[in-house]
């Protein structure tokens, strides 16, 4: 874990096991649900909480990232520094979304061959995939490590006050919303 | 692309300060106008949509009033950005209150 996170993150070692066994959870994650959660350094909290599956695609988009020496490559290194902990998949498409790019077919078919939820920070993907498969942003998880008691409110503000900044989020919605949730809770 | 003609009367000094950037970067007049224009036009609708949305997420206005101003389909992208967002944080709730239990 990345050592900026080992300050607000609670020792949850102990329990991590029990948490796994009874709580695991598959997720599916796009390319941008893995580089928003790893720009905040969570997605290691993350994984050893979900089960993430992703295809081959993501990953290769991912690598493509990491070919590059700015700030999307070096986060692109960093997820994949943790390739080894995600399920790989492929998956046939076989209902296509029209507006979206191929990668994000494979993953909104391998959400709907599994009945899994898909993480995706991806606007276009979220309005024409949510009536059929369930669909959430990575901010997702701010509130729930925040909830968790892995995160202090401040923490999660100030995490939150990042992800907008390296995304270039400004005031959009998924921004917007989380912040209000987050400062009421 | 498809093109539609749109047609405007410049000042007399636009249009010769035009002249001289065309002979100083060696480009075509129309074309550097147009992308100009193009860049222009993306940042402002961009900004325009952005503080739009702002007003609808936070429930100044409403979904027709959108749909008035920029049409359904930005009405209901919007919509869809909006019910999901609210969503991953209702998830968020429930789901980090079961992990609180069991970490307990």
């Amino acid at each position: 874990m990345a050592k900026s996170s080992e300050n607000y993150i609670l020792d949850m070692s102990v329990n991590r096991k029990a948490i796994s066994e009874h709580a695991q959870k598959s997720m599916i994650f796009d390319t941008s649900a893995f580089i928003s959660l790893e720009s905040i350094n969570i997605l290691e909290l993350v994984l050893s909480v979900f089960s993430i599956i992703t295809t081959n695609s993501a990953i290769k988009e991912l690598e493509e990232f990491a070919k590059h020496g700015d700030k999307y490559g070096r986060i692109a290194k960093n997820v994949l520094k943790h390739k080894s902990k995600f399920t790989i998949e492929s998956c046939e498409i076989t209902e296509s979304i029209e507006y979206v790019e191929s990668t994000d077919n494979e993953l909104y078919n391998l959400s709907l061959k599994k009945k899994l939820p898909l993480v995706t920070d991806e606007t276009k993907l979220v309005h024409h995939a949510r009536h059929k498969i369930d669909v959430y942003f990575s901010p997702v998880f701010l509130i729930l490590l925040l909830k968790s008691g892995h995160l202090s409110k401040q923490k999660a503000l100030e995490l939150l006050e990042e992800l907008r900044n390296i995304r270039n989020w400004r005031n959009n919605m998924i921004y917007l919303i989380t912040k209000n949730q987050l400062e009421n809770l | 692309m498809e093109t539609e003609q749109f047609n405007i009367r410049m000042p007399k000094e636009l249009v010769q300060d035009l002249d001289i950037i065309s002979k100083l970067l060696k480009v075509n007049k129309s074309e550097w106008v147009k992308t100009k224009l193009a860049e222009e036009v993306h940042e402002e609708k961009n900004k325009l949509l952005m503080e739009l949305s702002t007003l609808y997420a936070k429930g100044m206005i409403g979904k027709k009033k959108v749909e008035q101003l920029v049409g359904k389909d930005i009405a209901d992208e919007m919509e869809s950005i909006k019910v999901i967002a609210e969503k991953s944080v209702k998830h968020g709730l429930e789901y980090g209150k079961k992990l609180r239990k069991l970490h307990s």
